[in-house]
Parts: C-alpha cells; sequence; structure tokens
C-alpha cells in the first residue's frame, strides 16, 4: 500500500477516534465506497477529476447519515465506546454484501486518466510513474490544508477540545452533537478520496477495505492515536516498509510491518508520537 | 444445576430423535464446538470486560497444533487435543502480555491487528501448513486403547465424544467463574480502579483471564480439526474473531448458555439462509447491529428479562445506623503504638506538566492518629491521597509506609501493605451486589487468584463481609446492585469496601460529601469512633467536622503544607485566618 495513501485513510480513522473514542469499522468500507463511487461517475461523466470531487462528498454525506442514523444512538449508553466498534463492525459486514449485490462480485476496472499514465522520468534504477507522483502532490496538497483545519480553525479547536474534555466543552454551550457529525463526515471522506486516488492502481472490489482497515490500525499504533504527526510519520514508515521489503522479498513484507507494530508495542507502547493516557482508556 | 441435566439429557439423546441425519447430525456438533468457543471468548468480554478482536489467533493455533501432531503422525488424538488447548492458552498469554497495557477499544483494535502475525506466519509457511489450501492428510481419527473408537466415518461416535468434552470443558469453565478469581475478574470488570485499590493486580487478573479464554478456544479450535478432518486457513484468519464475537453477542454476554445459542442462530443463519439468499451477510451485519443497539444483552439475556427473573428491590428500611466502629476494624499488627510514625512523605511533588498540584510536601501521621487534611479547593489535597496510594507515581520525593520505602508502588500493592482508601466521588462496584462489594475487598486479604473452590464457600471471607454490613446498617441490602443504593448508603459502602481489606492506615476523601446535617453528624461521630482502632487521614470540608474530630490538622494551599497542629492552634494560626478561614 502506497504510504501517502496510507496516511489519508489513517488520519480519518485517528481523527475519529481522537474525538468520539470509537475506532471506526466501518473506515475500510467508506474507503471501498470512495472507489465505487469514483468508478461510477467515471462511468457516467467520463471525468476523473470529477470523481476527486463526487467521492469524496458522496462517502462523506454518508458518513454522517450513518453518525446521525446509527451512532447516535449509542452515545451516553454504558459501553459506548465497545458499542460505536461493534455497530462500526456489524457495518463493515453488511455493507460489502450491499456492494456486491448492487454491482456484483467481480471487481471494476477502472482506467488511470491518460494524462498520468506511464513513466514520468528516470530515478536511478526505477521509473517514475505520473500516477504515483500526482498522489504524492495531492497528500502534500492535502495535510497542510488539513493540518490547519484541525489546528488553527475553530472546528479544529473544538475537536481538539472535545477530546480532552468531552463534558467541559458541552458546558461551554457548543454544540458538540454536530461536531461530531462533522468530524465522522470528515473522517469518512478521507477515506473516500484515499479510495478513489486507490482505484486506478487496484481493481474496484468489495474486499478491498478490510486490508487497509488493520494496514490502518498498525499506522496509528505506530505513529500514535490521535496524534496528527505520528499518522504521518506511521504512515510514511510503514509504506516505505512495505514497499521496500515487497521489493526484497515479496511474502515478508507484510509480516515486517506486524513485528514493527509489536516492537513498537514492547518499547514504546504509546506510539513514536503519541500522547500519554490518549489509548488507555 | 437442573438447567444442566435438562441440557445433557437433550443433548445426550439428540442423535435417537426419528428424523436425524448425518448431515443434522454434523451440524450440530459443529454448534457445540463453536458453542464452546464463544464460551471461551465470552469468559474474557462478559466476565473479564475485554473486549478481544485475536481470537481467531487462539482457535487457529489450537486447530493448526492438533492438525499438525496428527496429519504428521507425532501423536494419538488425545494429546493432540491437549496440545491444540495448550496452544491457545500460549498464544493468548503472548497476546495477552503485548496489549494488557492498554484498554477498552484500543486494547480491541490490537488484538486483532497482532493475531494477523498468526495468519501470516501460517500463509507463508506452505511446506509445514499447507498455506491458502489448508492442512489436509489427516488420519483415520480413532480413540487410543482401551476405547479404540473410530471417529472418522462414525457420526454418531463422533457425536459424543465431542459432546462430552464440550460438557466436562463447559462445567470447568463454569467452575472457574465461580472462584475466587472468577470474582476478581468479575470485580475488575466491573470497576477496575476500585479492583487495583482493593489490592488486586489488576493486570495480572485480566491476562489470567486471557489465559483462561485461550486456553479453551484452542480447545475448540482442536475439535474444530477433529470435526472437520481438515484445517482451513480461515480458521485462523481474523474474521474467526468477529464470528464468535457475533454468536457471543447474538447469545447474550454473561451467561452459560448464551455463547451455544448464539453458535445455533449463527450457523443456522450460515447454512439456511444462504441456501435461498445468496446475500446473507447483509442479514447477519444487519441482525448484528440491530442487537447491539437495540438488545445489548443478546437473545438469552433480553428472555430472561422479559420472563421477569431479575430480583425484586428488597424493601429494606433506609438510614444507615452505624452501631460498634471497633468490630469493623481488624488489625493486621499488634503493637507499635504510640511515637512510631506509620506513614511519612518526604519532599513529595507532583507535577502535571506546568502545574505543581504538590510542591515537596512533608507529612507524618503517628499510629493511631486522626488527621484532617484541609485547604481551599484545588489545593493539591485528592492529589496527594492518589501519590499516597500509588494511583499516581510522583514527581519526587518519598513515601515512607512502616518504614517501608512505598514510593514506587502500584495501587494495589500498597492496598497490600495496609493502606486503604475511600473516594470523593463515590466509587464502589455498581454492577455487583452490596454484598460481593464488601465480600471480594474481604477475600483479598485471603486470597487472589486461586482459581479452584467456590468463591462463596469461604467461610472466614463470608463472616468478615457480613459484619461489615452489619456494622454499616447495610444487611438487609446485601442483594442489592450498589449502583442502587441511595447516596448516604453508598457512601458507607464505600467506607465499607476500604474497611473490609483489614487496614491499618485508612485514607478518607471527603466522607460527608453530599451529605445531610443528620447524616454528616452521624458519620462524623463514626469516624471519630473509628480512629480509636486504625489510623485515620481525611480530606475534609466541612470546618465544624474537621475541628471537632481531627487529633491533628494540615492544611494545604497551592500544593504546599501551609500549617499543621492541634484544632486550637490551626484557628489561632494567622497565615490559615488570612488564606483558608477568612472570618
Amino acid at each position: 500500500m502506497n504510504g501517502c495513501i496510507l496516511i489519508l485513510v489513517a488520519l480519518g480513522l485517528s481523527i475519529v477516534f481522537g474525538l468520539m473514542g470509537i475506532i471506526n469499522f466501518a473506515h475500510g468500507v467508506f474507503y471501498m465506497l470512495g472507489a465505487y463511487a469514483g468508478w461510477l461517475t467515471v462511468q457516467l461523466t467520463g471525468n476523473f477529476w470529477l470523481a476527486l470531487v463526487t467521492a469524496p462528498a458522496a462517502v462523506g454525506l454518508l458518513g454522517a447519515l450513518v453518525e446521525r442514523g446509527v451512532l447516535k444512538r449509542i452515545y451516553g449508553t454504558r459501553n459506548a465506546n465497545f458499542a460505536g466498534v461493534l455497530v462500526t463492525y456489524g457495518l463493515a459486514i453488511m455493507i460489502p454484501d450491499l456492494v456486491r449485490m448492487t454491482f456484483g462480485r467481480p471487481g471494476k476496472p477502472f482506467a488511470m486518466p491518460a494524462i498520468l499514465t506511464g513513466s514520468l522520468f528516470q530515478l536511478g534504477a526505477t521509473e517514475v510513474h505520473g500516477y504515483r507522483v500526482f498522489i504524492l502532490l495531492v497528500t502534500a496538497a492535502l495535510l497542510p490544508l488539513l493540518w490547519l483545519l484541525l489546528n488553527k480553525s475553530n472546528l479544529g479547536l473544538v475537536i481538539r477540545a472535545g477530546t480532552s474534555d468531552n463534558l467541559m466543552v458541552q458546558l461551554l454551550g457548543i454544540n458538540v452533537a454536530r461536531t461530531w457529525t462533522i468530524t465522522y463526515a470528515l473522517g469518512a471522506a478521507l477515506a473516500g478520496l484515499a479510495g478513489v486516488i486507490t482505484a486506478p492502481l487496484v481493481a474496484v472490489a468489495p474486499e478491498m477495505g478490510g486490508l487497509v482497515l488493520i494496514e490502518c490500525f498498525i499506522v496509528t499504533v505506530v505513529g500514535g492515536m490521535g496524534s496528527f504527526l505520528g499518522v504521518v510519520a506511521g504512515g510514511l514508515l510503514i509504506g516505505e516498509t512495505l514497499a521496500l521489503t515487497g521489493m526484497l522479498y515479496d511474502v515478508f513484507a507484510d509480516v515486517v510491518i506486524y513485528l514493527a507494530m509489536a516492537l513498537v508495542l514492547l518499547v514504546r507502547p504509546r506510539g513514536l508520537f503519541g500522547q500519554e493516557g490518549m489509548s488507555e482508556e | 444445576m437442573r438447567g444442566l441435566l435438562l441440557a445433557g439429557l437433550v443433548l445426550g439423546t439428540a442423535p435417537l430423535y426419528a428424523d436425524y441425519t448425518p448431515f443434522y447430525l454434523g451440524l450440530l456438533t459443529e454448534v457445540l464446538v463453536f458453542g464452546l468457543f464463544a464460551l471461551a471468548y465470552d469468559v474474557l468480554l462478559g466476565h473479564a470486560g475485554v473486549l478481544s478482536l485475536g481470537h481467531s489467533a487462539f482457535v487457529g493455533v489450537g486447530a493448526y497444533a492438533t492438525g499438525l501432531l496428527l496429519a504428521r503422525r507425532l501423536a494419538p488424538l488425545e494429546p493432540s487435543l491437549l496440545a491444540g488447548a495448550v496452544g491457545g492458552l500460549l498464544t493468548s498469554l503472548i497476546l495477552g502480555l503485548l496489549v494488557l497495557r492498554k484498554r477498552g477499544v484500543y486494547l480491541a483494535m490490537l488484538t486483532l491487528a497482532l493475531s494477523q502475525v498468526f495468519y501470516y506466519v501460517v500463509l507463508m509457511w506452505t511446506p509445514v501448513t499447507g498455506g491458502t489450501d489448508g492442512l489436509g492428510n489427516l488420519p483415520i481419527l480413532t480413540l487410543s486403547e482401551p476405547l479404540g473408537w473410530r471417529l472418522s466415518k462414525h457420526p454418531v461416535t463422533r457425536y459424543y465424544v465431542v459432546v462430552t468434552i464440550v460438557f466436562v470443558a463447559m462445567l470447568v469453565i463454569r467452575h472457574l467463574l465461580r472462584s475466587p478469581l472468577g470474582r476478581v475478574m468479575r470485580a475488575v470488570k466491573a470497576n477496575e480502579t476500585r479492583a487495583a485499590a482493593c489490592g488486586y493486580d489488576t493486570r495480572r487478573v485480566r491476562l489470567a483471564a486471557f489465559a483462561i479464554s485461550g486456553f479453551f478456544s484452542g480447545l475448540a479450535g482442536a475439535l474444530l480439526t477433529v470435526v472437520l478432518e481438515f484445517v482451513p486457513i480461515e480458521n485462523i484468519h481474523w474474521q474467526m474473531s468477529g464470528t464468535v464475537l457475533i454468536m457471543t453477542l447474538f447469545g447474550g454476554t454473561g451467561t452459560m448458555l448464551g455463547p451455544f445459542i448464539g453458535a445455533g442462530v449463527f450457523i443456522w443463519m450460515r447454512d439456511f439462509l444462504s441456501k435461498y439468499l445468496e446475500y446473507w451477510e447483509v442479514f447477519v451485519g444487519g441482525a448484528f447491529v440491530l442487537i447491539v443497539l437495540f438488545f445489548p444483552e443478546g437473545i438469552v439475556g433480553t428472555l430472561t428479562g422479559l420472563l421477569g427473573r431479575r430480583r425484586a428491590a428488597p424493601a429494606a428500611e433506609s438510614g444507615a445506623q452505624p452501631i460498634e466502629p471497633e468490630a469493623l476494624v481488624r488489625r493486621r499488627t499488634e503493637g507499635g503504638d504510640g511515637e512510631a510514625c506509620l506513614l511519612e512523605s518526604h519532599g513529595l511533588s507532583k507535577t502535571f506538566g506546568g502545574l505543581t498540584a504538590v510542591n515537596a510536601v512533608d507529612f507524618q501521621v503517628r499510629r493511631g492518629e486522626l488527621r484532617s487534611v484541609i485547604g481551599p479547593n484545588g489545593a493539591g489535597k485528592t492529589t496527594f491521597f492518589n501519590l499516597l496510594t500509588g494511583v499516581l507515581p510522583s514527581s519526587g520525593g518519598r513515601i515512607l509506609f512502616k518504614g517501608r520505602d512505598i514510593t514506587r508502588l502500584p495501587a494495589h500493592a500498597v492496598s497490600r501493605l495496609g493502606i486503604a482508601r475511600s473516594y470523593q466521588v463515590t466509587n464502589i462496584f455498581g454492577d455487583l451486589s452490596v454484598f460481593e462489594n464488601v465480600r471480594i475487598a474481604a477475600q483479598s486479604r485471603v486470597t487472589h487468584y486461586r482459581f479452584w473452590g467456590h468463591a462463596d464457600r469461604l467461610a472466614a471471607v463470608n463472616e468478615r463481609a457480613q459484619e461489615i454490613l452489619r456494622h454499616l446498617g447495610l444487611t438487609g441490602k446485601g442483594d442489592v446492585r450498589g449502583a442502587e443504593l441511595s447516596h448516604g448508603d453508598q457512601r458507607y459502602l464505600e467506607i465499607g469496601i476500604a474497611l473490609a481489606t483489614d487496614p491499618d492506615f485508612l485514607l478518607l476523601d471527603e466522607p460527608t460529601a453530599g451529605m445531610s446535617p443528620e447524616e454528616t453528624r452521624r458519620t462524623a461521630a463514626f469516624v471519630r469512633r473509628l480512629a480509636g482502632h486504625v489510623t485515620v487521614v481525611v480530606v475534609e470540608h466541612d470546618m465544624e467536622v474537621v475541628m471537632g474530630i481531627s487529633d491533628r490538622i494540615t492544611v494545604l494551599n497551592y500544593g504546599e503544607v501551609l500549617a499543621e497542629g492541634t484544632p486550637a492552634e490551626i484557628r489561632a494560626n494567622p497565615d490559615v485566618r488570612r488564606v483558608y478561614l477568612r472570618d
């Protein structure tokens, strides 16, 4: 998996966990749905660039609906965080089958836009493909925007304040319910965007969310759950490790990242950039 | 017991019913094996409060261990089954040691990610495990002599063997859950902080729960190999963890029957629903979401609730009337009265980031003393208590108890040395009965990890718990859930839990918080009389109480000791009057 794409998906997971304390098992599904939304857009309009907008928008909207319709019911109940995991896990079982029902079992080919196909230039022994550079540029453009949104905007302030003391933020009269909806939708939209960007590299299939979800878990564990910098560092580290070991010895790639995670857990349980106590509750 | 006999009878005669076919019998065998797996899973979820998504590793290692021993003709059937269970046990210990520093959903995520390591090992190690093709080539399965029964192609024999093993395993699990250790697991689930304050090493208790769960999951995996006579790689894939989670929640956590019902429903959905519906997972997932949202107690829990088997609340009178504090206190050590310093701190400090909450506090309490700690809000009183009891690590300084350095000890170790506390915000085992609240605290003086014998048969512990309830005026309410008590009663229960650990040193954090003037007066008198038998340090805001009961008073302000002395001295101290009393 590409490090940049991992960062985008894992950021969504991390933001939602940071604010809501929920490990969103439906996150991989949102990623998959992003790819399908993009595929549908290209089928209907033939415009890849439009898909980059419609996919995150559609998945973000769906995220908001899931939050309002399903997750809202568990807030404030006993073991709400457990219930959040369970409910989103149920969705993660349901939705891929719904997608199979609608679009059929086989994967869908997703053509790369012509302008990005082929190799751009030679870097040493490897050819640098246009599409890889495109992914890098998108991520590089998006990360500062997201950082500003989370760290400098009013919304970001509420999200971060809500992370450290939810009740207090509510007592201050801030509409936390709306913030949660927006946060969850934002997380979903990020996954959706990552999904549509990945689509040309792989076949669009209902199962594509499962693996990326677990890789995101590893990224957040290594980088530190709830930390922006941690996710970026973790995403690059895991993505590059996968790429490098994959080049050397394919079957080892997966195992190496799991061992990396186990090592981080033993040596620095909160992750490279994690805050103390973040993951204790 | 009647339920067990009935279940035994039904299962024992199942093959005799007229229209059975080997297919259905095979299905029933599978339901039993998955029921055992779900029950093992529920030991962790329903009884210890740990959500694991790593059980695919336990069941998978069990299945492969048994499969490998059999396929390579390394061992007869029985030792191979045992090896499967032990494989599950070892896997659970590895996983448990790695994740137990974390809690809640984050722990769940870790177990899932780590369990995949085992999947990849199996996937890659094709020469041994068969990789994606699964592990086959099993011999004809027969029990060893003298029985020598053949299981392969004999579904009825196989059924009876599996039923017997599952039934025995179920009895063992039931026994474990009722043992002293099983009760401690429930206490840790109900309130981990409080369990630690009672002297229980909660991390080890949860590790023990992991081990029990792992052993029986491994056994279920071993049986799965016997039932299928093949080990598909799906057995160790993480979706297996999801499957067992769904089964357990379908049936209902915290019950013996629930996991088996859940396994039955799931396998029925898988085998019959999928005949008519290609996309049956939509229904499984949907049903799962609905169960979590609307029937969190599962099928069995919801039905039991509907049948009204819940206890009616006893009509006991309110108004605790502590009679004899003398009987509430049991000294651990005799002698040592007089001038001996029981607890002292030297330069004790705690900083949170840039904020110094407790600053170089020197503090000495003599044995038998009643000391009050007062100070304005935010003076660091509760933080100071948390440092003394090992809840928070100190940033500097030392704490000595009976001359022994306890600065770095965790909460449970501090409790075992004889320091008990009550909390400012009521902190009891809300889900446990009032009696069990006190019983579990008293049990810590006798045993922590004993996994045999019935916890209710620890006579000395029961007597002690009864005695404490009696003297707190809570006898009639022993069966009520802690959370259902009135506020005043909860405050007394709070003190009862602390006293049940037989402390030498008792810290009470605002014992009269939220009490009426009458209750406050009674509690103050109670604390004063307690102090004749155990050394007490009280944090209190009610100045009348403080002045009335204390031997000495320590005044904290901005984390520092402002003054210390007898009530008269404190009353006369100009600094205290200026900063705190303001009169």
